[in-house]
This record gives C-alpha cells, sequence and structure tokens, in this order.
C-alpha cells in the first residue's frame, strides 16, 4: 500500500501523526458493544436503488386487487385498483397495467408484497424517506447516514476513480421539502468521504467529472502541475508542514486522479451508442437508469436512482391519482425492464442488487394502517366520485408495500409475503419491517445488520438498535 | 492461502476513500473486545500496556509505519497457539488483523484524548482560585504557561511576526483577511504596543465580530435560516435575538440566562424542534432540551440516559429525566428505551447541589429557577466550558478535549480555572477572555504539531486550524468582490447598503455544506477539520467556486502588481521571487482573465490560504 505521507524523514512522520483527528469524536470510557459479529458472505457486489419518491401506491403498481374503472358515482370504497391487472412471465404474479415491460423480467426476481412502515401518526414524505433511507426514525440525537454511506463505509470502493455512493435525479435545491432531503442525503456522522456524489440530472453527469467549463484539459493539467510547483516553492514546501495540510494535498490529489481517469467517460451518456440508448428512453428517469448501469459497470458500489421526490409531484398523489400514474408508469417501464436486461446480457446480474422501493405504499380510504388517527390528506375527501380527480390512490398507506428485487442472489420468479384481497390491503404474510428489508439489502452485499460503529461512545448500528433479520427465504 | 497474502490483498483493495483506518472506528472496538481486559487498566500482561498511545510506543511491540517489523501484528498470527494472541481465545479475524495492521502501517492514529485508564480525577463544580505563577504583571496565560513549559521542559515556540499575527488575529475575532492596507500599516508601523492596540480596534469592530461569531453560535444552538422543522413552525430562530447579543457582547450569564428563561424572540433554542407526528420517547422536545442545555452549556453528555442509565458516563435516566421535566408542562412519565416506566420524574437540575427547584412551581418559574442554577456563582462549570470552547477555536485544541466532555482533566487545571473565573469575576465578559487569550505571547507564538497527544498531551504551542465555510468563502468573496448583494438572515446591522455580505448570514448554499457547513438539526461543537476528496472535487469544478473564480479573474486582469497584490490580501505576505517566477508562468506572457482566475484557484488552494496558521 501507498505510504499516505511523504515527510522528510520517519521520525518527523511519527511526530506529525500524533495530530491525526479521527472524523468522529469518541467519547467516554471504554466498553464492549457485545459479541463480535460476522459479516455475511456477499452475494452481491454493488446495489442500484430505485427509489419512489412520494409513495408508490402497491394497488396500482405490482399488487393489484379489484378493478373499478372510472365512472361517474363510482363509490370509493368499491374500489381497490385504478388498473387492470396484466400477468407477468411468472403464473401467479400478476402486475397492473402500464407495467407490461417490467412483467416480463418478473421472472428474474423477487416480489416482496409485504413490507411495512411504522405509522408515524402523522403522514410525511420527509419523515418516512429518512426512516427508509438511513433506518432511523427522525429526529435522531445524531446525523444518521445513508444506507449508501454505509455501503460506502463498510465496503469502500469498488474502484478507486470512481465514487462509492452516488446519487442520480434528486435535487436538493429548489425543491419542496429541500432542508427535510438534505438531512438524510448525508454520510451523517461517517462524514462527508462517505456522503453521496450527486448527479441530479443524469444528462449533465459529466459536467461533475470534468474540468470546469470552458476549460481545456491541457488548461486544467497545467494549473495543477502549476500548482503544486507554486506549493513547493511556498510556505508548506519549504518547512515541512502539518499532517491536516498534507492530508489536504492527497484530497487534491485523488480529485484530480477522477477529474483526469478513464471512468469518468461512464459519466458521459453521449458516449453510448444510440441504439441502446433509446431503449431507456429519453425521461430524467430513464436517462438515470442508463447512467446508473454505466457507472456500475465502471465500479459504482451504491446507487441510487430517484423519480424525483418532490411534493404533490409524481408518486405523491393527492389527487389524480390514475391519470398520474398512468403517465409515471409510462415512463419508468421500459427504463427498468431495460436496465435488468443489459445487466443480465453483461453477465452483471447475479452480482448487481437492483431494489424498485418506495417509503410506503397508498390506498383510496385509509391514512396510515386501519384505525391510525393520522390525518386524512388528501384533497379531495369524496365517498362517491364524480369526476377524474377523485379516482386514484390518494392516501398514504403504510400497512403493506411493494418492493421489486432483481439480482444479488434473489430468487428469480418468487413472491414472498403478501397483503389482504379485501381492505384493508394489510400485509397478512411475512410482515417485512424497514429494519428487516433493509437487513436483507445489507445481506445481500455482505454486511452484517449488527455491523456497528462506536459514535459519542455509543453503538450505532446498520440496522436499528442491531436488531434488523434479513429475510432469507428470498436468496436462491 | 495464507493469512498473510489474504492480509495484503485486503490491505491491496483499499481504496483511497478508506485511505485512513479511523481509529475510533475500527480499531478502538478491536482492541476493546479482544485485547483491554489484560492489556489495560492496571492489567498489563507481559508489560505491555495498550491504555494509550505512548504506553504502547514504549513497549516497543510496534513499529509505526511498519506492520512487518511489528510484534503486536506477528503474534496475532502466530501459529502456535501458545504464543498467539489473544490467549486461550479465537484468533482475531482476518479482517480485523489487517485493520490493525494498516493501523500500524498509517503510524497509528489514536483518538484525542483517550485513554483505556479508569478516571481518578474528578471535575469541580464551584471555582477554583488560582495563584498566578511567576513575577507580578503581565499576561496571565503567560505566566501559567512559562511555568508550565518549565515544569514539562517545553522549549517555548518562537513569536510570530506582524504580519501572521495580523492574519491570525483578524481571522480568529472577526473571521476576515486584513486588507492590504490594513496589513501595510499595521506592520510599519513602530507603536510600542501596536499589538495590543491591534487587539482593541478589532474587537470593536462590534457588527465584523457579530457576523463572524454567528457560524460559532449557530451551530451550538443548531440555529439556522432554513432548515427541518421551519416549513411547519416545528422550531423557531433565534436569529434576531442571537445577532444582537453578540452585538453587544452581552454577558454571557445574562446570554444563558435568555436562552434558558426565554422571551419570544430567544425560545427557539430551548423548544427545540417539533416534528409532526410521534417521535421515539427520547426525541421529544422535553428530552431534546435536556440534551442540548447539558451539552452546550456544561459538556456533559445526557444522550445514552435519555434512554437508560449511560453506559459511558455516570448519569442516569432520572438525570435525564430531571432536565427535561424543568421545561416539560406536565409532570413527565419517564421512559427506558421508548418503553413507559409509570415512574413520574419531578424537575431536577443536572448540578442538583447549586439548589433545586420547587416542583410545585410553575413552568415559567421552573425556568427562571434554572436559569438562576446555571449562572450561580458556585457553578463554575459553566465559566469552563465556554472558555475552553474559546480557547479551542483560538488555539486548534481545547484545554479540555473532547470540548463536549468537561469531566475530562484539562491539561493545565490552572489555566481553564483561571480564565474560567476571571470571567465570572468581570461581568462574564467573553470579549475580555478572547482579549486575554490573543494578548499572550502564549497565542502570538508559531503553530507546532504536538508531539504527544492522548491522555500524555503536552502543550507546546498553538495549532493551526482549518478555515471554516464561512471564513474561507468570506476570503474568496473579498478577494474576487464576488459576494451576493444581500444577506438572508433577519439582524440588524444598521445601514445593510454599507455592510459587506457575510457567509454566515447567508442560506447554506452547495458550496457551504460541501466545505462543512453542518445541517443544524443538531447541536454541533466541532467541524470536521480535514478536507476530503468530494470536497476537494467541488473546488476543482463546482459550479458555484467556478463562478467566483471567472468573475474575480476578470476583475484581477486590470490589476498592477497582481502577484504581489494577490499574495498580501491571500496570504498576507509577499510571494518570494521564486513563488514569483510560477506565478509569472500561471499568468502566461499576457495575462487573460482565464490565467488570472488560474493563478486565485492556485492561491486559495495552498493549504496556507486554507489554514490560520
Amino acid at each position: 500500500m501507498s505510504k499516505p505521507l511523504e515527510f522528510e524523514n520517519r521520525r518527523d512522520f511519527l511526530k506529525k501523526l500524533g495530530t491525526a483527528s479521527a472524523a468522529t469524536l469518541a467519547m467516554g470510557a471504554p466498553r464492549s458493544f457485545g459479541d463480535e459479529i460476522e459479516q455475511p458472505e456477499a452475494r452481491a457486489d454493488c446495489c442500484i436503488l430505485l427509489w419512489m419518491g412520494g409513495g408508490m401506491a402497491a394497488p396500482d403498481t405490482f399488487d393489484p386487487k379489484h378493478y373499478e374503472p372510472f365512472r361517474n358515482g363510482l363509490k370509493v370504497s368499491d374500489v381497490g385498483s385504478t388498473f387492470p391487472a396484466i400477468p407477468t412471465s411468472v403464473s401467479g404474479i400478476n402486475f397492473t397495467e402500464g407495467f407490461e415491460e417490467v412483467a416480463k423480467v418478473m421472472d428474474k426476481g423477487t416480489l416482496i408484497r409485504s413490507a411495512v412502515q411504522p405509522d408515524l401518526g402523522h403522514i410525511l414524505h420527509s419523515r418516512h424517506q429518512y426512516h427508509w433511507h438511513t433506518g432511523y426514525v427522525p429526529p435522531q440525537t445524531v446525523a444518521a447516514p445513508h444506507i449508501g454511506a454505509w455501503m460506502a463505509k463498510v465496503l469502500g470502493q469498488r474502484n478507486e476513480a470512481m465514487p462509492a455512493f452516488i446519487d442520480i435525479g434528486q435535487r436538493l435545491e429548489g425543491v419542496g421539502e429541500k432542508e427535510e432531503l438534505k438531512a438524510f442525503h448525508t454520510g451523517g456522522f461517517f462524514g462527508s468521504e462517505f456522503g453521496p456524489f450527486l448527479l441530479p440530472y443524469p444528462d449533465q453527469a459529466i459536467g461533475a467529472v470534468q474540468p470546469p467549463n470552458g476549460m481545456t484539459p491541457d488548461r486544467f493539467a497545467n494549473r495543477y502541475k502549476l500548482y503544486k510547483k507554486l506549493i513547493s516553492e511556498g510556505l508548506v514546501g519549504k518547512s515541512g508542514s502539518e499532517f491536516q495540510q498534507e492530508s489536504m494535498l492527497q484530497s487534491m490529489e485523488k480529485a484530480h486522479r477522477l477529474l483526469s481517469s478513464r471512468e469518468s467517460s461512464a459519466f458521459d451518456l453521449t458516449k453510448e451508442d444510440e441504439k441502446s440508448a433509446g431503449k431507456y428512453g429519453k425521461t430524467r428517469f430513464g436517462q438515470g437508469c442508463l447512467l446508473a448501469r454505466r457507472l456500475v459497470e465502471s465500479g459504482a458500489r451504491f446507487i441510487e436512482v430517484t423519480t424525483e421526490y418532490q411534493p404533490f409531484k409524481h408518486w405523491d398523489t393527492h389527487e389524480k391519482g390514475h391519470a398520474t400514474l398512468k403517465r409515471l408508469k409510462s415512463e419508468i417501464d421500459q427504463p427498468i425492464a431495460q436496465l435488468i436486461r443489459d445487466l443480465e446480457e453483461r453477465g452483471m446480474l447475479d452480482r448487481t442488487l437492483v431494489v424498485i422501493a418506495s417509503e410506503f405504499s397508498r390506498d383510496m380510504i385509509i391514512e396510515g394502517v386501519p384505525g391510525s388517527n393520522a390525518r386524512d390528506q388528501t384533497t379531495h375527501k369524496v365517498d362517491v366520485i364524480s369526476e377524474l380527480k377523485h379516482y386514484g390512490q390518494h392516501r398514504h398507506f403504510t400497512g403493506g408495500t411493494s418492493v421489486l428485487m432483481f439480482g444479488g442472489g434473489v430468487k428469480k420468479g418468487f413472491q414472498f409475503g403478501k397483503t389482504a384481497d379485501e381492505r384493508p390491503f394489510v400485509a397478512v404474510e411475512n410482515p417485512l419491517a424497514v429494519e428487516d428489508l433493509h437487513a436483507t439489502i445489507f445481506q445481500a452485499m455482505g454486511i452484517s445488520p449488527k455491523t456497528s460503529f462506536d459514535i459519542e461512545g455509543r453503538p450505532f448500528y446498520a440496522t436499528k438498535d442491531g436488531i434488523g433479520k434479513p429475510a432469507m427465504e428470498i436468496f436462491s | 492461502m495464507t493469512l498473510k497474502t489474504q492480509i495484503t490483498l485486503l490491505i491491496g483493495a483499499t481504496s483511497f476513500v478508506s485511505a485512513k483506518v479511523d481509529f475510533a472506528h475500527e480499531v478502538l472496538p478491536i482492541i476493546r473486545e479482544n485485547c483491554a481486559e489484560c492489556h489495560t487498566n492496571g492489567k498489563y500482561k507481559g508489560g505491555l500496556s495498550l491504555d494509550t498511545r505512548e504506553a504502547l510506543l514504549d513497549s516497543e511491540t510496534v513499529v509505526p509505519g511498519d506492520s512487518e517489523k511489528s510484534l503486536l501484528i506477528e503474534v496475532l498470527t502466530a501459529q502456535d497457539e501458545d504464543e498467539r494472541m489473544p490467549h486461550d481465545a479465537d484468533p482475531l479475524s482476518a479482517d480485523q488483523i489487517a485493520v490493525l495492521a494498516r493501523w500500524v502501517d498509517e503510524g497509528l492514529a489514536w483518538e484525542k484524548g483517550l485513554t483505556f485508564k479508569k478516571k481518578t480525577w474528578k471535575a469541580p463544580l464551584g471555582h477554583q482560585k488560582v495563584d498566578l505563577p511567576g513575577p507580578e504583571g503581565g499576561n496571565p496565560i503567560d505566566r501559567i504557561a512559562t511555568a508550565y513549559f518549565k515544569k514539562n521542559r517545553v522549549q517555548p515556540p518562537e513569536l510570530i511576526s506582524d504580519a501572521r499575527f495580523l492574519r491570525r488575529v483578524s481571522l480568529d475575532l472577526v473571521g476576515l483577511l486584513p486588507s492590504k492596507s490594513e496589513l501595510e500599516n499595521f506592520v510599519t508601523s513602530d507603536l510600542g504596543l501596536k499589538r495590543k492596540e491591534k487587539i482593541k480596534q478589532v474587537l470593536s469592530r462590534d457588527l465584523d465580530y457579530a457576523d463572524h461569531w454567528m457560524t460559532f453560535w449557530n451551530d451550538l444552538l443548531r440555529n439556522d435560516y432554513a432548515g427541518t422543522g421551519f416549513i411547519d413552525g416545528g422550531r423557531r430562530q433565534v436569529t434576531g435575538w442571537l445577532y444582537r447579543s453578540l452585538k453587544e457582547n452581552k454577558p454571557y450569564d445574562q446570554f444563558v440566562r435568555e436562552l434558558l428563561n426565554p422571551t419570544a424572540e430567544s425560545e427557539g433554542f430551548i423548544k427545540g424542534i417539533k416534528w409532526r407526528g410521534n417521535v421515539n420517547a427520547s426525541q421529544v422536545r422535553e428530552i431534546q432540551f435536556a440534551q442540548n442545555v447539558s451539552q452546550l452549556f456544561f459538556g456533559e453528555n445526557m444522550k445514552c440516559a435519555s434512554c437508560h442509565d449511560s453506559f459511558i458516563n455516570d448519569w442516569k435516566l432520572e438525570d435525564a429525566y430531571g432536565m427535561a421535566a424543568i421545561i416539560a408542562g406536565k409532570p413527565l412519565e419517564m421512559y427506558r428505551c421508548d418503553k413507559p416506566t409509570g415512574k413520574k420524574m419531578d424537575a431536577k437540575f443536572l448540578f442538583d447541589e447549586l439548589g433545586a427547584i420547587d416542583k410545585t412551581s410553575s413552568r415559567d418559574d421552573r425556568l427562571k429557577r434554572v436559569a438562576e442554577l446555571a449562572t450561580a456563582p458556585g457553578n463554575g462549570r459553566l465559566a469552563r466550558t465556554i472558555v475552553n470552547r474559546l480557547w479551542a477555536r483560538l488555539m486548534g485544541r481545547g484545554l479540555v478535549e473532547p470540548v463536549d466532555i468537561m469531566s475530562n482533566r484539562p491539561w493545565s487545571e490552572d489555566m481553564l480555572n483561571y480564565l474560567a473565573w476571571d470571567l465570572a469575576q468581570n461581568g462574564y465578559d467573553l470579549k475580555r477572555t478572547l482579549s486575554i487569550i490573543v494578548s499572550s505571547r502564549t497565542y502570538q507564538s508559531a503553530t507546532v504539531v504536538a508531539s504527544k497527544s492522548g491522555e500524555g498531551f503536552v502543550f507546546e504551542g498553538p495549532s493551526s486550524k482549518r478555515m471554516t465555510a464561512e471564513q474561507f468563502i468570506d476570503a474568496v468573496w473579498e478577494i474576487t468582490e464576488t459576494a451576493p448583494s444581500k444577506i438572508d438572515a433577519k439582524v440588524e446591522r444598521g445601514s445593510e447598503k454599507a455592510r459587506v455580505v457575510r457567509a454566515s448570514l447567508i442560506k447554506s448554499t452547495f458550496l457551504m455544506r460541501a466545505l462543512g457547513r453542518p445541517n443544524r438539526e443538531q447541536v454541533v461543537t466541532t467541524r470536521p477539520a480535514d478536507l476530503t476528496t468530494l470536497q476537494a472535487l467541488e473546488l476543482n469544478n463546482g459550479r458555484e467556486f467556478v463562478d467566483y473564480l471567472n468573475r474575480g479573474g476578470t476583475k484581477l486582469v486590470a490589476e498592477k502588481e497582481m502577484v504581489e497584490t494577490l499574495y498580501l490580501e491571500a496570504l498576507s505576505r509577499l510571494p518570494s521571487s521564486l513563488e514569483k517566477q510560477v506565478a509569472r508562468k500561471i499568468l502566461g506572457g499576457r495575462v487573460t482573465p482565464d490565467s488570472a482566475a488560474d493563478f486565485l484557484w492556485a492561491i486559495f488552494m495552498l493549504p496556507e490560504f486554507q489554514f490560520i496558521n
């Protein structure tokens, strides 16, 4: 391995290391955190999370219920789904209309229909998304890291010229609830080194890994070369320097390596041949899926691609649910299927875990879980539908949510858990809590749910209090 | 595959992100679980003590930088079970051994202040009178430091030049670089007490001072201009009150009283963040109050005790709930690990030896009472905690470390006790404390790298500090003349037009966050010191920063003697002739906006620029 620092002599080196500061301060008296944990054998090397931000209604996507087409005078309580069921490539597993392409690849993956979330009394997307992404219900006394940061921290990079944790498609500026979103799009207590590399617009991703706009590679290289010369003539070069300052130069060197690496072309969607690029469509999500494929090919560890979360947009249907989902499904159906096919064709699907998930489901009537006193947040509260805007899943439902998984050692053409046939559509078989779902994902990645770090003298676990249990049945 | 090759492979696979082993998170747990029982805290089998880094070095079982020559690593993989460590236990896993080997290879980093030895020292609560050593007169810090240096056989560091002093004191007290003319006037002045005069003058710039210290206090009070909770009124700013308090240099005891027993303007702090919906019992607003007040004002960690009796300090669940009950609207039921215990807790102050809180009194009266107890003459902890934080900001390391564990022993009890006592004796005037510190020769000395850390830390002089995001951006704005046109913070700065826009008064931007400005949902008392790779990327091609460079480059082109000017403005010194040569190469034969922007970039990326040395 390379020495992190070059000092004039070894004694100096040792002396200077004395000031090395860990990112997080350990406090208090030493204590043991119990039994030694054993990391499971990894089934996957990388993970792509396709995030359906805003609450993906299971009855209108992967878990069809009784369908009633729109008509004036329709009683809300008579409707389960607003889309008819369609068959998939696996007999006995149906999706809803609009997912014809994903239906064709169902034989390559596992469908979990029994994910459940806590009813937090007042359903908020930001709190549930925070929970789903970090494993902890906010607020917390310390900043909890995103699961991508856990993977970056525990597993490290697959390729040193490629950031371990990449987030595609979510802006953190200019969108509603941006402050809430920022709170979990972080490395948390692991520090920003393990936080997400943000690429809000896939078609502009290349801009993040190349010299600034308008600067030629030659000028960029020259600037750096002369900068280093300036340092060697200046204070640091002459008097030797301090640990933190050396460490700063090291980070500059690493950043420069990424900016001048071959891998940076993976970020450039124009490099994809037209025919295969066309299969992903022109939408931001489709382009995001394509970018994700290119980046895992080049060695990313964890990638999240989102149908960008914005309050009352996309999956966040408080009205016009049916119409919105019809459009949304048409945008994501093809790219999701294409991603799976491409990964398989390249022989990468077995070692890549793809997860399609959302913070909770939706229902026509029930907010939270049955019996919850959570405030009904639909825009139009009607018992009988008279207009199309009333037709859709307009309540946040936490009692039964679908999660679709491909690759990474999960069974092919398999269904895990189920929800009731009649409302309330709660999970009636194998309910899977967030910590258990995370434990399952971590299991595939070779991380024990009990993996813990000493934060302010306290153990902080990869899944809530270390209690997550993987659903081993889904692995082949 | 042998264990050795496995280790080599694992080491080979390490990436730049995790280039350095993280002692606290990776090494410490391994030592605790496998080695501590026989080799720490009084039990030193085979003569090996792992109590501190120094003890480990003294054992000569490690060669920092060379794991292959380190007995410590060798014994972990010994074939012979009698030789292999840990004794009578399963061998460490290959992963664990690889971590320890890398740790040795990387020089045996150790957590500041960490020791396995149980504490025998107990922090006093009341003020302790200090008899200053050495001859009468002179700066009290220097008197204590001189005696300290002598006792510890430390060669006092050299005094820094006027120019460096000015850059340091200006950044430390008001967060700004000295201007070129200010620098020239100061350096050429032959006034006898010019440093003393300068300190007075800088501290009298009330608005600059308030602008700068907003960064520090916003982190501590987790106050911001946008963020979680504001969306639905679940959180309130204390911005206007805070700014005015800083501007007026409000006595610190009064400042604390106004936070604990607040007016409508300052109530945001104790109100905490209210989330819609249900939250864990250890995160309700009352408990946030217990945690934040204990940490911020007294350097005590109540986070464990909010859920159960703490394993890491002496605080009990009852202590956390006692504090929480002060602010609660009705008797507060205790929850252990989110489950109700059926026991109700009465209001009780953290240090209840200072006085009781009448449990029958109203919430308003309880808050008034806690404000009294917090600032009672017998509570030396309040002053010690804040002077330690200020010392850490100015000197790069606290008298007590970590700054949030004030029950740890300071490296100089005299220094801590004196500064705390002086603060309390003099109307809790924080500017006075700052002035005493920066007036000392000790502060005005060259930065050093401490040769001993951990329990055996010996103070040898100030350490260098990295600029905060706000200081860095203010400096860049100043030099490139690219500051935005208005501030976001609702504060009274007189005629806003005449004022420089400061980063501390702006909503956090991507660049600020990238450079370490925290999301202020939790109290933050220490920001990470290292520049990370993602930060370096942002400084190479981030849109916001590139825009400043380009605009700055366009302006710089017109500047005469731009190399000298920039060195003076950014580094408070003139370039050497060699540096000038390199600068000319960057600027090219005919200076263009592009080449000027590149030169700006090179200067801003110098560690000398980004660190306060």
